[in-house]
């Protein structure tokens, strides 16, 4: 039992049945998380990081929702299981807008009570006092007075940190934390980010940090999840995945975005094109159609997620031979097998 | 603050303006000397008839420019006083009669709200956490129902099925039974009014709960732990009631109108029957009075919804 990890996710799909068909958003993941690790999921947005967490919590209530595959959390299946007893007491969630995710008609104090009175027992006074500690432990100044404001009274930073007391007030041992900084001034986001961390270590909590930000995984994470089009694109413990990235979509990823070792190249290079359709994925490897390194084997087959501690799916991958091989056929063809021009990618050059 | 007197002196105005209108319209489209005196009102020439005449003219001051009586009727409106009755004796004063009739009606229309509340909160919550059911399809059509049937004929309905048939409330109104005896006698006439308003208020709520429980705020609620009633009761009702409380102010309009019906077929001396029995007497001093009580009533209740309205949304309230 202490050698198994709290949560071991595999195999793991959900779709969505649309008129259009069925939309996988999320398609065959693996991946575990051992107590008081810290997962980190990035991708663009709609590559399926929230429909995964979401789902894996059984918080979509779709009757258009289909799940295969696997999730044992502490041991328990639950895939296609009720999994209301786990909401807030063994798994905690925040969200992405505290500007949407509080109630506006409640006062806030109540909204951290509710948890505590649920899963604890809690007297109302008892909650009362505890709701208090909780907002002095994730630095709400004059947490007596803030208890009774609602919260449009609050700024977003301050409303992320309700809801982070929220997420915690009944002691969950896995946290999932879905874009929390997204939606906060550039000025609160380490704040925010750096208080996650101070309570997963205190409270000997696991974590997923799910980012379309790879620069936030960096140093906050112990391993990586990079998702594309609801596939498994990366996976590696995070200094591996910075120091030797391997998928083209990670390494884009990585080229757009601002970083702090990137002195010569302190030009971005945005992803060309968009996200996969997901009801009809394109043929071969999803990401072909965007790859710089695409060859005509891209197409016509898709590569699967290979590797023990660093998996990734690319028949081409970044820093290999067939890689260098790829990328100098392409730029000597001047686009690549999908037809994207190279003179996208070569303009810092 | 600023707000409130500013809506307060728009409303003043407003009753000033019905009021004048109401008064106005009924002295001159309408002959008060004759509604007092019958047709003896025309003949001046004999001199009996002219001492009638004289006499009818002071009591009701009807010597007096239309302005001045106005102001004298005003006067004596914010007091308390709302005149003669335009009849021979001039009794019972109508201060008396509204006395009399205007409880029954306020009763009447205050109960309906109530029970079409009372029915159509659980009645919502409860259509829009299963959106998509059978049984739910069956309660649209119910709503439907209650709102495209007109008054009268659900007024016959229930009383032909709860006092007919299963002989659960009385007959007629009694005016002369005791208090709690006379309320249980106006619950099949309340019901009467509530039920149409009870399913528009359950088709409003219904569809601002469905829009609420997709709020980011309700994943919040669920992925805290709350049980799924106190998501609905707690978290997604109150944000869900702006609809309704915006047309429980206009409803109770139409349940005025409504109880003119409602009373007269269950037999209830209301306020409602009244207003009819005056206006085809030409009684006028008792049609402008309940006019204008109508009128102050509407007046109060925008303003409990306004009152309402800051109840249920803190941020209205800064
Ligand atoms: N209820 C649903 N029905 C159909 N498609 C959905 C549903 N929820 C999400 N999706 C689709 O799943 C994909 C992944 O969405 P999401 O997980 O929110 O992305 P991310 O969180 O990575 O930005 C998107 O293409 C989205 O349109
Ligand atoms: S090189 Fe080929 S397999 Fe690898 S990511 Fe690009 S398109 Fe996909
Ligand atoms: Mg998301």
């Amino acid at each position: 039992m202490t050698d198994a990890p709290l949560l071991n996710v595999s195999n793991y799909s959900v779709g969505f049945k649309t008129e259009r068909g069925l939309a996988r958003a999320v398609d065959g993941v693996s991946f575990t998380i051992g107590a008081g690790e810290t997962l980190g999921i990035v991708g663009e947005s709609g590559s399926g990081k929230s429909v995964l967490n979401r789902s894996i919590m059984g918080l979509i209530a779709s009757s258009r929702q289909i799940e295969t595959g696997s999730v044992l959390f502490d041991g328990s299946e639950m895939v296609n299981q009720d999994r209301q007893n786990f909401w807030g007491n063994r798994i905690g969630m925040i969200f992405q807008d505290p500007m949407t995710s509080l109630n506006p008609v409640m006062k806030v104090g109540k909204q951290v009570a509710e948890p505590l009175r649920q899963h604890l027992g809690m007297s109302k006074r008892q909650a009362i006092e505890r709701t208090i500690e909780l907002f002095t432990n994730v630095g709400i100044p004059s947490p007596a007075q803030r208890t009774k404001q609602y919260p449009h009274e609050l700024s977003g930073g301050m409303r992320q940190r309700v809801m982070i007391a929220i997420a915690l007030a009944a002691e969950p041992e896995f946290l999932i934390a879905d874009e929390p900084t997204t939606a906060l001034d550039v000025t609160v986001q380490k704040y925010i980010l750096d208080l996650l961390n101070r309570l997963q270590a205190e409270h000997g909590m696991a974590m997923t940090l799910i980012t379309h930000d790879l620069g936030i995984a960096r140093g906050r994470t112990d391993q990586v999840l990079v998702m594309y089009g609801g596939r498994v694109m990366e996976h590696a413990p995070t200094e591996e995945l910075f120091t030797h990235t391997r998928h083209p979509y990670t390494e884009a990823l990585l080229a757009s975005i601002p970083r702090l070792d990137h002195k010569k190249h302190a030009r971005l290079t945005p992803i060309p094109g968009a996200p996969p359709n997901i009801v009809e994925p394109p043929p071969g490897c999803r990401f072909s159609p965007r790859c710089k390194y695409a060859q005509a084997r891209c197409v016509q087959s898709s590569p699967t997620v290979d590797g023990a501690e660093h998996r990734y799916a690319c028949f081409f991958p970044v820093g290999t031979d067939a890689g260098a091989e790829a990328l100098a056929s392409n730029r000597a063809a001047g686009e690549t097998a999908t037809g994207l021009k190279m003179s996208h990618f070569e303009v810092d050059a | 603050m600023k707000y409130w007197t500013q809506r307060l002196t728009m409303v003043l105005a407003l009753m000033l303006a019905v009021s004048m209108l109401t008064f106005a319209s009924m002295n001159v489209l309408g002959d008060p000397l004759f509604n007092i005196l019958g047709p003896i009102s025309g003949d001046r020439k004999t001199p009996e008839n002219l001492v009638k005449i004289e006499a009818a003219e002071k009591q009701y001051y009807l010597d007096k420019p239309l302005p001045e009586r106005y102001v004298r009727w005003l006067g004596d409106f914010v007091t308390g006083d709302m005149g003669v009755r335009f009849a021979a004796t001039g009794q019972p004063p109508v201060t008396e009669l509204v006395k009399e009739r205007l409880p029954r009606s306020l009763w009447l229309v205050f109960m309906a709200q109530v029970l079409a509340l009372a029915i159509a909160v659980p009645w919502g919550v409860w259509s829009a956490s299963r959106s998509n059911s059978l049984a739910n399809k069956a309660s649209t059509v119910a709503a439907f129902g209650f709102v495209s049937v007109p008054n009268f004929a659900l007024a016959v309905i229930l009383y032909y099925i709860f006092a007919l048939k299963l002989g659960l409330f009385p007959l007629r109104y009694d005016a002369s039974a005791s208090f709690l005896t006379r309320k249980t006698q106006l619950l099949l006439p309340a019901l009467t009014l509530a039920l149409p308003g009870a399913a528009v208020y359950q088709r409003l709520l219904r569809t601002d709960l469905i829009t609420t429980l997709q709020e980011d705020f309700i994943l919040t609620a669920r992925a805290k732990g709350v049980p799924r009633r106190q998501i609905l009761f707690r978290h997604a009702l109150r944000p869900s009631l702006f609809s309704v409380v915006t047309i429980f102010g206009v409803n109770a309009g139409g349940m005025i109108g409504g109880a003119l019906v409602v009373e007269t077929f269950f037999g209830i001396p209301g306020a409602g029957t009244a207003i009819v029995e005056a206006i085809l007497r030409e009684d006028f001093p008792v049609v402008l009075a309940l006019v204008m009580i109508i009128a102050t009533g509407f007046v109060v209740l925008n303003f409990v919804v306004d009152i309402l309205y800051s109840i249920l949304d803190p941020r209205v309230r800064s």
